[in-house]
C-alpha cells in the first residue's frame, strides 16, 4: 500500500492548510513519523502541518505569489502563523481595556486585553494572547464572555504575537460574559471569592508557606526559579505561584494587588508576575498564623484534583505496595491504598516507607492530589509528611457500610467523590445501552468496528447501560457497567445478547425504557464531576420501591401541609 | 453555580410541573448566546427548559405537516392539560407514539408520564401559548403516576414557598438568597416578579393538596378506565371534586381573555381552557363560535385568535 493511499485522510487535511505541499512528500513525512519516530499518523498531523506551512511559507517570501485569503479556522492559537489573516477561531475574553489612541492624526478608540484559546476548556489547557480591538467592538468583547471571531488577524512583534480584530471582523458572542468576568477595580476580594474567578484579583492575605521552585520547560530550553506558596484570609486559603522573586516571609500579612487566578487543573491558583504589586498590609484584626492554619485542613468531600498543601486525617482502610521498573531501569517500589474518613473514601499513594495497617488513624501535612481514574488521589512523598495519632480522632468506621448519602445537586456542585450513595428519576434511557464492543487496547466503544485510537479492531463484548437520572434542579449521567447492569436487569450479558437478538437494539432499549423511565434510582458508586457535567459510576443501581402514601407523607410534613 | 456556568452544555434539569402552572405561564426568556438554552417562566419563577409532566392520554392524533407527519397531543393531570406534540424530525419517537395513537384510537386511555421541551407559540400581540415537545415518555401504573404527583406537589410547594419568601425581599440575587429562595429559582423569581402582575400563589395549591390526597389513598380510584371515551374524559375531573353539572364553557373563555387583557389567545388555548375545567371539547367549540358569532363578546382579529371585544 502506498503512503499516499494509507494515509489519505492526514493529507487532506494537509492539504487543506497547506494547498501547495505535494501529496507523495506528505505520505512520505507520515510515514517517517510512524516508522521512524513511532508516532501514528492522528498524533502526527499537527507537526506534519506545521513542517509543510513552514517549507510553503518560504516560498511565499521568496515572492511567487502573495498568500491567498482564504479563512484559516483554527481551534488553539499554537495552530496560527505569523502571517495569518481571515482567522476564525472560538477565544475566551479575559479582560477588556479601552483606550483612546490618535491615529493618522484622529483620536479613536480602540482597546486592549488578553484573550484565551480552547475556552470550553479549563484555563491550564488554554493559551493566552494579548489582542488589540481596532474595531470599537466593546459592546461584544465584554470580560468573561466566550466569541467567535471570524476575520482576525495575526500581528508578529519581537517574536510575541497577538490577534488583531479589526472593524471588518465578525464577534458572535457564544456566551454571555457571566459571573467569571473578572473584576478590575482596586477593591481587595476575598479570597473565597477569588478562587470562584478567573482573571484579576486583588487579595489581603497572610503568607502562611513559601517554598522556592525550579520549573523546567517543557521544550528544555532552560529553567525558571519561582516561588510557591499558599495565602489565606478568614475565608479561605489559596495557592500562589510567583514568577517574579519573592521576598515576603511567611507570615507576614501582604496586600497583592494585579495578581490573575488561573486554574491548575480543578484548583484555582493566584499568579504573581511583573504586573503585580505586593506591600505590607496593616490590620492588627487580621487572624494570626494559628487561626488561619486552620483553613488548609481537609476532609475527603474537599479534595480537588491539583491541590497541594493538604493537611488531612484519615483512617486506613486497605495498604498494598507494588515494585515496578521505572523509565530509567530501576526498580521502584509504590504503596498505595484506600482510605477513609467521615466524608468520604479515597485512594492514598505514598512515594516513600509507609507501611500502615488497616484500621490506623494517620495525619498527612502537605499532600497533594491528582487524579487516578477520574478520583482524587492523594499523594504524599516523604514519611515526614504522616504522623500517626494515637488518639483515634473519631469511632472505627466500618469500611463496609461507609457510603455518604449526597443528593443529587450537592454531587453535581462538588468534586469527584468515592463511595457514595444517591437517588434520583430516570429521564432519559440512552439508546446505546446494551452490548458495545471495546477496543481490545484501550477499552474505549469501537463505532463501526474501529476505534477512535487505534483503527479497526476485533472488539471485546461489554454490556453497560447509560441513563440521565434527575431531581428537578439538578441531573447528571448513570452509567451502568456489567457487573451492575447485570445485576440491575436480572440477567447475565448473555441473556442480553439473546433479547437483542429477537427484539434487536430498539427493542431492549424500549423494554429498558418501559422499566427505568421515570423510576426512582438509588445508586452506590463514585463520581466523576468536571466541565462536562457530573457522571455517576453505579457499583449497584436499584429502582427503589417507596409507596406514594409515604412519600406524600413526608412532603407534607416537610412543607407543614395539613389535608 | 458557578461550576456550572463555565460549562458549555449543561443539560438542563426537568422541572416538576402541574399543567396549570405551565398553562398559565406567558414569559419566555431566549437565550442571548448561540448555545443559550430558552425558557419558559412561570408565575411562581419556574424556569421550565425541559420538564417532566404526568397524566391520563387525552388526545392525540396525527397530522401532516411539511416536513412530514408530526403528533399532536394532550395529558391531562389534576390542574389541566399538558399540550405535547413529537416532531416531524424525532422519527425515533415515531413508532412508540404511534402505538400510544393506535390505543388511543382503540378507546384505551392511560397514565402517561413524558419527559419535554418547553416550547410556546407568540400570537402578534405578544400573546404567548405554552406546550411541550415530547422527548421521551412511558406509560405508568398508579402507583409511578402518585410517585410523581408527589414529587410535582413538592416542587410546587417549594416554588410557592420561594416566591412567598420574594414578596417581603429586595428584588436582587443577593437579598433573594438571604430571604432563602434557592438558588435555581432567584433568576425566574426576578423575572416572573418583574413581569406577572398580582396573583393569588394559593392558586397552585388547590392541585397540590388534591395530589397528595390522592398520593396519600384518599380517592384510589384514580386509575381511568377504558372502552367510553367520553367516560373516561369526564371523570377524572369529576372525582377531582369539580362542581357537578355542566361547565360553561363561555364562562371560562370568557374569564380567561379578560385575564390576558386585550392579548390575543390562540383557538387551541381557548379551547384547552375549557377542556382543563372539565367542559368537552364540542362545547368549547360551540361557545366560541357563539360568543364570536351571536353573543359578539369576542372578536377574532386574526385567523385562530381571540380577544374580548372591548369598550364596546
Amino acid at each position: 500500500m502506498t503512503e499516499e493511499v494509507r494515509y489519505a485522510n492526514q493529507i487532506a487535511i494537509v492539504k487543506q492548510e497547506c494547498p501547495d505541499a505535494d501529496e507523495n512528500d506528505i505520505g512520505k513525512e507520515f510515514a517517517r513519523y510512524e516508522e521512524e519516530f513511532l508516532i501514528p499518523p492522528e498524533d502526527a498531523l499537527r507537526s506534519v502541518v506545521r513542517k509543510f506551512q513552514a517549507a510553503t511559507g518560504k516560498e511565499v517570501t521568496s515572492g511567487t505569489s502573495a498568500p491567498a485569503r482564504i479563512e484559516k479556522k483554527v481551534n488553539r492559537f499554537s495552530e496560527l502563523g505569523a502571517d495569518d489573516r481571515n482567522v476564525s477561531i472560538e477565544v475566551a475574553v479575559v479582560t477588556y481595556s479601552p483606550r483612546i489612541q490618535t491615529v493618522r492624526g484622529e483620536e479613536r478608540q480602540v482597546a486592549f486585553g488578553w484573550i484565551e484559546d480552547n475556552p470550553w476548556e479549563s484555563s491550564s489547557q488554554r493559551e493566552r494572547w494579548d489582542f488589540k480591538d481596532w474595531g470599537e467592538k466593546s459592546e461584544s468583547l465584554a470580560p468573561g464572555s466566550i466569541v467567535r471571531l471570524e476575520g482576525a488577524s495575526v500581528n508578529e512583534w519581537n517574536d510575541k504575537r497577538s490577534l488583531n480584530i479589526n472593524r471588518t471582523t465578525r464577534v458572535t458572542i457564544l456566551r454571555e460574559g457571566g459571573p467569571a468576568a473578572p473584576q478590575i477595580g482596586d477593591e481587595p476580594q476575598s479570597i473565597s471569592k477569588a478562587s470562584e474567578v478567573e482573571g484579576y484579583v486583588n487579595v489581603v492575605a497572610r503568607i502562611l508557606t513559601t517554598k522556592p521552585e525550579v520549573i523546567v520547560r517543557r521544550d528544555g530550553s532552560g529553567q525558571i526559579d519561582v516561588t510557591r506558596g499558599r495565602l489565606a484570609d478568614p475565608s479561605g486559603s489559596i495557592g500562589f505561584l510567583s514568577w517574579v522573586p519573592f521576598e515576603h516571609q511567611e507570615g507576614s500579612l501582604v496586600k497583592i494587588t494585579g495578581a490573575s487566578v488561573r486554574k491548575f487543573r480543578d484548583t484555582p491558583e493566584i499568579s504573581i508576575n511583573d504586573g503585580t504589586v505586593i506591600e505590607p498590609y496593616h490590620d492588627t484584626a487580621f487572624p494570626d498564623m494559628s487561626e488561619l492554619a486552620v483553613s488548609t485542613k481537609s476532609t475527603i468531600a474537599d479534595l480537588r484534583n491539583g491541590m497541594r498543601d493538604v493537611g488531612i486525617t484519615l483512617q486506613v482502610e486497605s495498604w498494598n505496595q507494588r515494585t515496578f521498573t521505572s523509565e530509567d531501569g530501576s526498580q521502584k517500589v509504590v504503596r498505595s491504598g484506600d482510605v477513609i474518613d467521615p466524608s468520604g473514601r479515597c485512594r492514598l499513594t505514598a512515594w516513600c516507607e509507609f507501611d500502615p495497617a488497616p484500621g490506623d488513624f494517620i495525619r498527612i501535612e502537605g499532600g497533594r492530589v491528582q487524579f487516578w481514574q477520574g478520583s482524587p488521589d492523594l499523594v504524599i512523598d516523604q514519611r515526614e509528611q504522616v504522623i500517626d495519632l494515637s488518639d483515634p480522632p473519631w469511632e472505627k468506621i466500618d469500611p463496609e457500610g461507609h457510603w455518604i448519602d449526597l443528593d443529587l445537586t450537592s454531587l453535581v456542585n462538588g468534586g469527584s467523590r468515592r463511595g457514595i450513595r444517591t437517588s434520583g428519576t430516570v429521564v432519559a434511557v440512552r439508546p446505546d445501552s446494551g452490548i458495545v464492543e471495546r477496543c481490545p487496547e484501550c477499552r474505549r466503544v469501537l463505532r463501526d468496528g474501529a476505534c477512535t485510537e487505534h483503527g479497526p479492531q476485533r472488539g471485546q463484548e461489554d454490556l453497560r447501560l447509560r441513563f440521565v437520572i434527575d431531581n428537578g434542579v439538578s441531573n447528571a449521567s448513570l452509567l451502568m457497567s456489567r457487573e451492575p447492569a447485570e445485576a440491575f436487569l436480572g440477567l447475565g450479558m448473555d441473556g442480553v445478547r439473546d433479547q437483542i437478538a429477537s427484539e434487536g437494539r430498539e427493542g431492549f432499549v424500549a423494554s429498558l425504557r418501559a422499566r427505568a423511565l421515570s423510576g426512582a434510582m438509588v445508586i452506590h458508586g463514585r463520581t466523576i464531576v468536571d466541565d462536562q457535567g457530573a457522571m455517576v459510576l453505579a457499583d449497584t443501581a436499584e429502582l427503589e420501591a417507596t409507596s406514594p402514601s409515604e412519600a406524600a407523607q413526608k412532603v407534607m410534613e416537610k412543607w407543614g401541609v395539613v389535608l | 453555580m458557578m461550576a456550572q456556568a463555565t460549562r458549555r452544555w449543561i443539560r438542563q434539569s426537568a422541572v416538576r410541573i402541574f399543567a396549570q402552572e405551565f398553562f398559565e405561564a406567558s414569559l419566555v426568556e431566549e437565550g442571548a448566546g448561540e448555545y443559550d438554552p430558552s425558557f419558559v417562566v412561570t408565575k411562581l419563577g419556574a424556569k421550565v427548559n425541559r420538564c417532566l409532566v404526568g397524566g391520563v392520554i387525552d388526545r392525540i392524533e396525527r397530522r401532516e405537516g411539511d416536513s412530514g407527519p408530526y403528533y399532536s397531543g394532550q395529558i391531562r393531570d389534576i390542574t389541566g392539560a399538558h399540550y405535547f406534540s413529537v416532531a416531524p424530525f424525532q422519527p425515533e419517537l415515531h413508532a412508540d407514539t404511534e402505538e400510544l395513537l393506535a390505543r388511543f384510537e382503540s378507546g384505551d386511555r392511560f397514565l402517561m408520564l413524558m419527559v419535554g421541551r418547553a416550547r410556546w407559540s407568540e400570537s402578534e400581540d405578544g400573546g404567548i401559548f405554552t406546550s411541550i415537545r415530547a422527548e421521551d415518555f412511558t406509560i405508568v401504573d398508579n402507583d409511578r403516576y402518585k410517585g410523581w404527583l408527589v414529587e410535582a406537589a413538592d416542587a410546587t410547594l417549594r416554588r410557592m414557598d420561594a416566591h412567598s419568601a420574594s414578596m417581603v425581599s429586595d428584588l436582587n440575587p443577593a437579598a433573594l438568597e438571604a430571604a432563602g429562595v434557592p438558588p435555581d429559582l432567584v433568576d425566574g423569581l426576578i423575572l416572573s416578579r418583574g413581569h406577572y402582575g398580582d396573583f393569588d400563589p394559593e392558586g397552585y395549591r388547590v392541585g397540590v393538596l388534591r395530589a397528595l390526597s390522592l398520593a396519600s389513598g384518599r380517592t384510589d380510584s384514580l386509575e381511568p378506565v377504558a372502552p367510553e371515551p367520553e367516560t373516561a374524559q369526564t371523570r377524572p375531573t369529576e372525582e377531582a371534586g369539580m362542581p357537578a353539572g355542566p361547565i360553561d364553557a363561555s364562562h371560562v373563555i370568557l374569564n380567561l381573555l379578560s385575564t390576558k387583557a386585550g392579548e390575543l389567545v390562540e383557538y387551541d388555548a381557548l379551547v384547552g381552557a375549557c377542556t382543563s375545567a372539565g367542559a368537552s371539547r364540542e362545547a368549547a367549540e360551540d361557545a366560541i363560535e357563539n360568543l364570536r358569532d351571536v353573543g359578539g363578546e369576542i372578536i377574532e382579529p386574526r385567523f385562530g385568535f381571540f380577544q374580548l371585544l372591548q369598550g364596546g
